[in-house]
């Protein structure tokens, strides 16, 4: 295996190095033939570091992505929605910890991992700082959240990296719950009062925007394009996934009686007011299904807004690190009761 | 025509002249079809060694079916769990986390709001093969 023969300090992205060109172009031909790699075959260097930060990137995701919405269990409104928010942080974790394995295989410790997320040298997705206030909330994130999730983990289900591939797969399967479990919750709302009809209102509008960034910068910014989409790390780009997502959620929405708003938000991630009190927003002028090209038009999202919040200053960043490094130093018994009394076991690091 | 070294011996009675012997570890067999897939158990070999299992595995389980990988497991190193005394699926209800448990439901909500058709086409994208 090579996790042995790679230390950490040498996972960065090198584009200088040089790989041997026949070993190389074999294993080109290998991803275009849509064989898939596994963790014992030879991979370029940057093919073996791209493919752990996207797995790393996803697996912090799935368990800060957990912490927000554990919030809620106590808070459920009916036995059935708590044993089904219960079950659902259960399987974000175990996502976590299936995509930490892939990681470990790639090369990184998993003790690295969950330290390095702790202190801010990697990052989990930027949808999660923003904040759920509402139960309405938490039925949004379960639709447009895990609905924009699937879109783009059935893309990457058609990757070239084998045990990704596989752990994905798996993993799409406990998401179909969530978004069945997720529709149904936001049916129910939009078939109640006229208040839980503006609570759902209020929540999508929180949420919209997050999710149209969820897919990444547009195309024209997003660097890391180019070779990963040729080594089929990622198979879909930015640009593709947000137009196929707002042609699915867009006219669903509208059907539910909702509005698509463009909205300017405040540094607490909720809907800006303006002096007059009333809420800083427009309906979005531009949704509207394209007879000529079959899309649905939106405005873009707030890109400022969105690498200002990448870079740590969005509503939760901090509120989501710390909890999470607050469990982690906090586990440390639990860690220690689980490995045995004489220690933990010396650090691969 | 038996040959003539076997002429040659008396037929022996009673207990065996060689002594018993041992047999070796069983090792469980998993293989891989094809590249990507997931490996199966294929059955066992006895071998001394892992180096003797994975041997015994390719010329035996390797030359029943077309398959790409092996891997060959010391039994002793498999934990398992047990069936009658050893409940792993819960016995109650376990809808709640499950699509299907959903899918009925959430279906005929989506027609109050919208048509068949449209039903259809957006939930063309919903992931097919569930648990």
């Amino acid at each position: 295996m090579s996790a042995g023969e790679t230390t950490t300090e040498e996972l960065k992205l090198d584009w200088g190095i040089q790989e041997d060109p026949d070993r190389l172009a074999e294993f080109q031909r290998r991803i275009d033939a849509r064989e898939l790699v596994e963790v014992d075959d030879w991979m370029p260097h940057n093919y073996r570091v791209g493919m752990l930060r996207v797995a790393e990137h996803h697996a912090n995701s799935e368990i800060v992505g957990a912490l927000p919405e554990g919030e809620w269990i106590t808070r459920a409104p009916s036995l059935l929605r708590k044993l089904a928010l219960i079950a659902k942080v259960q399987d974000e974790v175990g996502h976590g910890q299936m995509l930490y394995h892939v990681c470990q295989d790639l090369g990184k410790p998993r003790d690295q991992m969950l330290r390095d997320l702790c202190t801010g040298k990697t990052r989990y997705h930027n949808v999660f700082n923003y904040p759920a206030p509402t139960w309405a909330d938490v039925a949004m994130i379960q639709w447009l959240v895990d609905g924009a999730a699937i879109l783009n983990q059935k893309s990457l289900a058609e990757g070239s990296y084998g045990p990704y591939v596989r752990t994905m797969k798996r993993i799409n399967m406990e998401e179909a719950f969530h978004f069945k479990s997720g529709e149904d919750m936001v049916l129910t709302l939009m078939s109640g009062t006229k208040r839980q009809k503006q609570m759902g209102q209020e929540a999508f509008d929180r949420w919209w925007s997050p999710c149209l960034m969820f897919f990444g910068p547009p195309d024209k910014e997003s660097t890391k394009t180019g070779p990963f989409m040729q080594w089929r790390i990622k198979t879909a780009t930015n640009d593709t996934l947000r137009e196929k997502y707002v042609d699915r959620f867009a006219p669903a929405a509208l059907a539910l009686g909702l509005k698509i708003h463009v909205a300017n938000k405040n540094p607490d991630g909720l809907i800006a007011t303006k002096p007059d009190g009333t809420l800083d927003m427009i309906e979005d002028p531009l949704i509207r299904l394209d007879d000529k090209t079959g899309h649905w038009g939106f405005t873009q999202p707030d890109w400022e807004e969105f690498y200002r919040v990448i870079g740590g200053d969005g509503p939760c960043n901090k509120q989501r690190v710390a909890l999470r490094r607050f469990s982690y130093e906090q586990g440390q018994w639990g860690r220690k009761a689980g490995l045995g009394c004489a220690g933990l076991p010396p650090t691969r690091n | 025509m038996v040959s003539r070294i076997r002429e040659q011996f008396e037929a022996s009675e009673g207990e065996l002249a060689t002594p018993a012997e041992a047999d070796p570890k069983p090792y469980e067999v998993f293989i891989q079809l094809t590249r990507g897939q997931p490996h199966t158990h294929a059955g066992t070999v006895d071998a001394v060694d892992d180096q003797m299992a994975l041997e015994y595995a390719r010329k035996h389980y390797g030359r029943d079916q077309e398959c790409v990988h092996m891997w060959v497991v010391p039994r002793e190193a498999i934990m398992s769990t047990g069936y009658d005394d050893d409940l792993i699926w819960p016995l109650t209800d376990q809808g709640y986390r499950l699509a299907r448990g959903y899918a009925a439901d959430v279906r005929r909500k989506w027609e109050r709001f919208r048509s068949v058709k449209d039903v259809d086409q957006y939930q063309a994208e919903d992931i097919k093969e569930t648990f």
